[in-house]
């Protein structure tokens, strides 16, 4: 039976009807329609379904829609700030852009909110503490070289 | 000649990146047309078993079930997963949906429905009878008179052996100083691109299909459906706008495109297939495991005189690329090193009821080098020389023949090896193998390469470029070269910036659609820089030249005073009229339409690679760990250097997976994949990699290449592996011959030297 | 994904009347990072699906000298991985939920699921087990406490009943001079389920080994003790032979299975090295703990 589920999206309420067991994933790519993140095997062992809920980075897939009702979500739409005239990327997003962070693309959503979890809470990781807090981010094209670099050389401070 | 590019070589934002950093890039998955319905297939839990009967009735009477198809209902020629001009590469032998089940997985029937919940419940309700057969796994067995029949070829052959000879090796072998010979197997990895293989497909009130598909080939597609489905090509678009990484899995078509198309059309509804993340390890394409014998003979000096071998690849149920990656990865073995010209070499495929095998980034090169590579370490340590002396010695180079016939230029693979071991301080850090003590032993190994930008002669190499002027000084750049993210489509842009003189961000793009774009033949074989650019160059030259006499009329000048840089017109070396300006037409009036096209046909170039790699044995559990990798690679030109560092920070991920970790393991009983997952298939992952320096060397342009650029993208995959392997064995003084190398494996090459050495 | 109806009780005696009505049909989901998976891979398929996190006080982390440790059934991995308290006092436990999955899955696994689901090669069982904690179930009948060594009575078996919730762990607080360690083996750094795990608790009497547990995972149908291994070093000053003695008979009590992640040979060699290993660390740490 459906239920209706109110959360907020990047900032905004959403209100959505859904069965129980659908996850999370699928509400935000279709009841939702926010598609940038992705589905890469559904069974939480890639994270390419990363999003940040109620402040921690978790895999979508495993998360029912309906439990997220209450709950503050962002997502890789989210990030980049809205201006008049475009918009402001977020630090790590040019990071990303700057050192050649992102080849097919896939991952990279649940990658860069992976790494925002990791900012948020420390600023200033050293290399080890990058690669642990991406180590369940799954990339096949990079080889992990160029995210590393992208997440430690960005600064959220300036 | 020391010439100062103005954006190739640099690295610009990829044209495509902020789609990538945002999410708003739109991949096949991403796209919900209003009544779209969800496809999935049925497949055989068998690996080997003909259908007895087949009952779709349940499937149909449930609510929400649109279409259900089988076998039956499809046409049932048989084809090869790509069209007709390719098929000098691949075996004509796969069905839409079949009724003889030829590996677990294979797909025999398919329903349509509103949802995907409903898709599964349909399928577990169609009833299949199956007749189980008897399997074979083992290529030796597939061969043997009484072996089960996969395809009703003799012994299980997907093809008639490749054969190439030449000189007199028996002579050779009678009077050489040295033999030395060995056998070589590689194992079973899978691509495991993050994008699960996706197709949507929608039929407009015109009977014009379009198909969204995650392919590395768009016109292939385009040109597979229309031959196995019968609807005349020009009513097909294949558009892909992003894909999620591809490796040459997405260069065949699998049973779901056709069938997208085939429910599409009898629903009369857009209907969407995606893999699962299961389905793309049972139904995709695995690597061919290869087993390579090898032998040589050899002079005292370490010279080379002669070379003979075999390559038995498992082609797993159907044919694929088995055809194509044999004969590479044989032929290949001709060259690499020298044997002054005295080779015999035999390759053959064979059927077996394992995952198919097909194509995947190295094809076939992987394998044979691999037993090439790690011989050569195994003959310098027989004639007592250092292993990158050795390599030097006998390293092709100018003059020396080419897998394709054709002779080398340069000395490239000297270079990348003098250049690597120097930064790697081999002389100093190598050492002849010796018991080291402690448990954790470190070793240094080197592996090397070559590898074609293109697939010539293989196949007919070809690709064009449209370059369209817009009145502001823009140009439209339309390209069939495919991007699965590699940053393809950003070095065209470059190429064509840089060859015109204008600004990068004045290139629009236009790619991925099969209306538009010219003809191409698709994201492999390392060609989309080298072939796919230089088509593009050639047609920036040509609207230069256009652009040029316009200016020169225009100037009231000769043309040899002219030239474009940074979107100007420039007159004896003076800015003298913007492009735009010159372009845009008089007040309202429109502008001529200044156009130019190319079709740029092909032959082949080399690129080179000496891959550098410190281990560390853990020799109580046999875990490896590949602290350092120097990777030094020869491509002639950079278009994006940090597209380059990145194909080969990638391929070095994926070959020390499968040099190590990555199997896609088989019960021996029923065929069945045990670990069809991310958790149990272990690909490296961000704590698992090693430092890598990467140096790249431009000692060889080829005239064939934009700038003289040459391929990259599967050169790193193929050096890593021995120069892991040769590591290890450096490091537990006991050869490796086998990948992967598992722990399981080190400890029992240990206990064996142990015992032998009693 | 299967479906399933759901509810989402507020209170302990609701979910187990829920359990009660749909014996048998009904799965109890917490952090969810198992159930939706075997749902979605067809494996398990419940009709109904019972989320406990709207329960109140489930979510404790709390540390006293009398009780030790309690850990609620809510607590997720995440959260006992990088308590400072759980680092100080039960580093094996630290090490284990370092080591589950990824970030993304522990912000939302939790321990009490990672115990009720029993999979023989669970991560947080042998340091648990090793700190000799206890369980509290809540059914129809009430609160019952059960030490964990007894809970595991097969590979996803447990004593648990179909109509009890798993509310409360309880680790007694760690004497002076003890040292803990688990070392989780796998093949590769993160994103691993283990091959072998063991786990270890040691304390001192000044030289002497006055107490030590050592438990084994992935190496049998439940974790094990290795008793005998255990007896080798308890009342000894321990040094590099007895370890070694040890690790054998660890070795030799595990009955691993062959599997696609590793055969039963290797996981036996594996026992003694790691065995060996696991304590070597434990003693050291026990040496430096005050």
């Amino acid at each position: 039976m459906k239920r209706l589920v109110t959360f907020t999206v990047n900032g905004e309420m959403q209100k959505v009807t859904v069965e129980p067991y659908r996850s999370l994933l699928d509400v935000l790519r279709n009841e939702v329609g926010l598609t940038g993140t992705k589905k890469g095997c559904d069974v939480g062992d890639c994270s390419a379904c990363t999003v940040i809920l109620n402040g921690q980075p978790v895999n979508s897939c495993l998360v029912l829609g309906v439990e997220a009702d209450g709950m503050v979500i962002e997502t890789i739409e989210g990030l980049a700030q809205k201006m008049e005239d475009g918009y402001a990327l977020h630090p790590l997003q040019k990071n990303f852009l700057k050192y050649g962070a992102a080849q097919c693309g896939f991952c990279t959503p649940g990658m860069i909110m992976a790494a925002k979890a990791l900012l948020d809470g420390n600023p200033h990781p050293t290399e080890a503490e990058v690669r642990f807090a991406i180590a369940g981010n799954i990339c096949r094209c990079t080889g992990f070289a160029k995210i590393v670099e992208a997440i430690l050389r960005t600064n959220v401070d300036g | 000649m020391h010439k100062t590019y103005a954006v190739v070589g640099s690295s610009p934002t990829k044209i495509d990146g902020i789609e990538k950093v945002t999410g708003s890039a739109t991949y096949g998955a991403d796209y919900n047309w209003p009544g779209t319905l969800y496809g999935r297939i049925k497949r055989s839990p068998y690996a080997h078993a003909q259908v007895v009967s087949i009952d779709t009735t349940k499937a149909l009477v449930l609510d929400g079930v649109n279409a259900v198809l089988t076998f039956k209902d499809v046409p049932r020629a048989k084809h090869a997963g790509l069209p007709a001009p390719r098929a000098g590469s691949l075996a004509v032998d796969q069905n839409v949906l079949t009724d003889k089940a030829r590996f677990v997985g294979d797909g025999i029937a398919a329903v349509a429905a509103v949802s995907e919940e409903i898709a599964e419940v349909a399928l577990d309700l169609i009833e299949i009878e199956y007749e189980l057969l008897p399997l074979v796994l083992d290529i030796t067995e597939a061969t043997k008179p009484g072996a089960p029949h996969i395809h009703g070829t003799e012994k299980n052959e997907v093809m008639p052996p490749v054969v190439v000879e030449r000189g007199d090796v028996a002579a050779e072998f009678a009077k050489a100083d040295h033999i030395v010979e060995g056998t070589y197997t590689t194992g079973r990895p899978i691509h495991c691109y993050m994008e699960p293989n996706v197709c949507v497909c929608k039929f407009d009130q015109n009977g014009k299909l379009t198909i969204w598909s995650s392919t590395q080939t768009p016109f292939s597609v385009r040109q597979s459906i229309s031959e196995v489905l019968s609807i005349p090509l020009h009513k097909i678009q294949v558009i892909v706008e992003h894909m999620g990484g591809g490796f040459g899995a997405k260069q065949d078509l699998y049973q779901h495109e056709y069938v997208c198309v085939l429910l599409a059309r009898k629903t009369g509804r857009p209907v969407k297939m995606e893999y699962s993340r299961k389905e793309t390890f049972l139904a995709t394409r695995t690597r061919h495991p290869v087993t390579v014998r090898l032998k040589h003979g050899l002079k005292k000096d370490g010279t080379l005189t002669a070379r003979e071998g075999t390559y038995i690849s498992d082609s797993g149920g159907y044919g694929s690329h088995g055809p194509g990656v044999t004969a590479v990865g044989t032929i290949n073995l001709t060259s690499l090193y020298q044997c002054s010209e005295n080779w015999k070499l035999e390759g053959r495929s064979v059927y077996t009821n394992a995952p198919v095998a097909g194509a995947y980034r190295g094809f076939g090169a992987v394998q044979g080098f691999f037993a090439l590579d790690v011989q050569m370490d195994e003959m310098a340590e027989v004639v007592g020389m250092d292993p990158v002396a050795f390599r030097l010695k006998n390293a092709v180079g100018e003059g020396d023949p080419s897998p394709s016939g054709h002779p080398l230029h340069g000395y490239s693979l000297a270079k990348c090896l003098q250049r690597g071991a120097e930064e790697m301080n081999w002389a100093a850090k190598w050492q002849q193998p010796e018991v080291k003590s402690g448990f954790v032993r470190t070793g240094l190994g080197v592996g090397t390469e070559m590898h074609s930008s293109g697939a010539y002669p293989d196949i007919k190499e070809i690709s064009g470029a449209i370059l369209k002027m817009n009145e502001d000084g823009s140009v439209n750049l339309l390209t069939g070269v495919a991007d699965l993210g590699t940053g393809a489509l950003t070095a065209m842009a470059q190429i064509a910036a840089e060859e015109l003189g204008i600004y990068f961000e004045d290139i629009i793009v236009i790619a991925g659609d099969t209306d538009v774009a010219p003809y191409d033949i698709g994201a492999y074989a390392s060609r989309t820089t080298h072939i796919g650019g230089k088509a593009v160059q050639k047609a920036a030259t040509k609207l230069k030249q256009k652009l040029l006499t316009l200016a020169a009329e225009r100037l009231e000048t000769p043309i040899s005073d002219l030239d474009i840089h940074n979107g100007k017109i420039i007159e004896q070396g003076k800015p003298a009229l913007s492009v735009q300006d010159l372009v845009k037409g008089d007040g309202g009036t429109p502008a001529s339409a200044i156009i130019s096209e190319v079709t740029h046909e092909s032959k082949v170039a080399y690129s080179f690679a000496a891959h550098f790699a410190e281990v560390e044995v853990d020799t109580e559990t046999g875990q490896i760990e590949v602290k350092q990798v120097v990777a030094v690679h020869e491509v002639g030109k950079i278009i994006n250097q940090k597209g380059v560092e990145g194909q080969i920070e990638g391929g070095i991920q994926q070959g020390l997976g499968h040099s190590i970790t990555e199997d896609l393991i088989l019960d021996p009983e029923t065929g069945q994949p045990l670990n069809p997952s991310f958790v149990d298939y272990k690909m490296p992952l961000s704590m698992d990699m090693p430092s890598i320096k990467t140096i790249i060397l431009e000692e060889e342009p080829d005239p064939g290449g934009p700038f003289g650029a040459k391929g990259v993208g599967e050169d790193p995959i193929i050096a890593i592996g021995p120069a892991i392997a040769n590591a290890v064995s450096n490091a537990i003084g006991v050869r490796i011959r086998d990948l992967p190398i598992t722990p399981e494996r080190v400890l029992e090459a240990m206990e064996e030297k142990r015992l032998a050495d009693l | 994904m299967m479906r399933f109806e759901y509810f989402e009780p507020d209170t302990l005696d609701e979910a187990v009347t829920l359990l009660g009505q749909y014996a048998g049909k009904a799965s109890l989901m917490a952090g969810g990072t198992d159930l939706l998976v075997e749902i979605k891979e067809h494996l398990h398929r419940p009709d109904y699906v019972i989320n406990i996190k709207k329960i109140c006080d489930l979510d404790a982390l709390t540390y006293n000298n009398t009780d030790g440790l309690t850990i609620g059934s809510l607590t997720t991995v995440r959260a006992v991985e990088t308590s400072p308290v759980v680092l100080e006092k039960y580093a094996g436990l630290a090490q284990a939920a370092r080591h589950l999955g990824s970030i993304q899955v522990r912000n939302r696994a939790t321990v009490a699921g990672n115990i009720c689901r029993a999979s023989p090669s669970a991560d947080t069982l042998p340091p648990l087990i090793a700190d000799e904690a206890t369980l509290k179930l809540y059914g129809p009948g009430g609160e019952r406490v059960l030490p964990m060594e007894v809970f595991f009575t097969g590979p996803r078996q447990t004593q648990i009943t179909k109509d009890e919730i798993l509310t409360e762990i309880v680790i007694p607080p760690p004497p002076p001079h003890t040292g803990k360690a688990y070392i989780k083996h796998g093949r590769r750094k993160a994103m691993e389920l283990a091959t072998v795990g063991v786990g270890v608790s040691l304390t001192l009497d000044g030289d002497f080994c006055r107490e030590v547990r050592i438990v084994l995972g992935a190496v049998a149908p439940t974790p094990i003790r290795a008793w005998e291994a255990e007896a080798t070093l308890r009342g000894t000053v321990i040094d590099e032979a007895l370890i070694e003695a040890a690790a054998v008979k660890a070795m030799e009590v595990s009955r691993p299975i062959s599997d696609v992640r590793s055969s039963a040979v290797h996981r036996r060699k594996m026992v003694h090295v790691q065995t060996r290993r696991v304590i070597a660390l434990a003693l050291s740490r026990a040496r430096s703990d005050s």
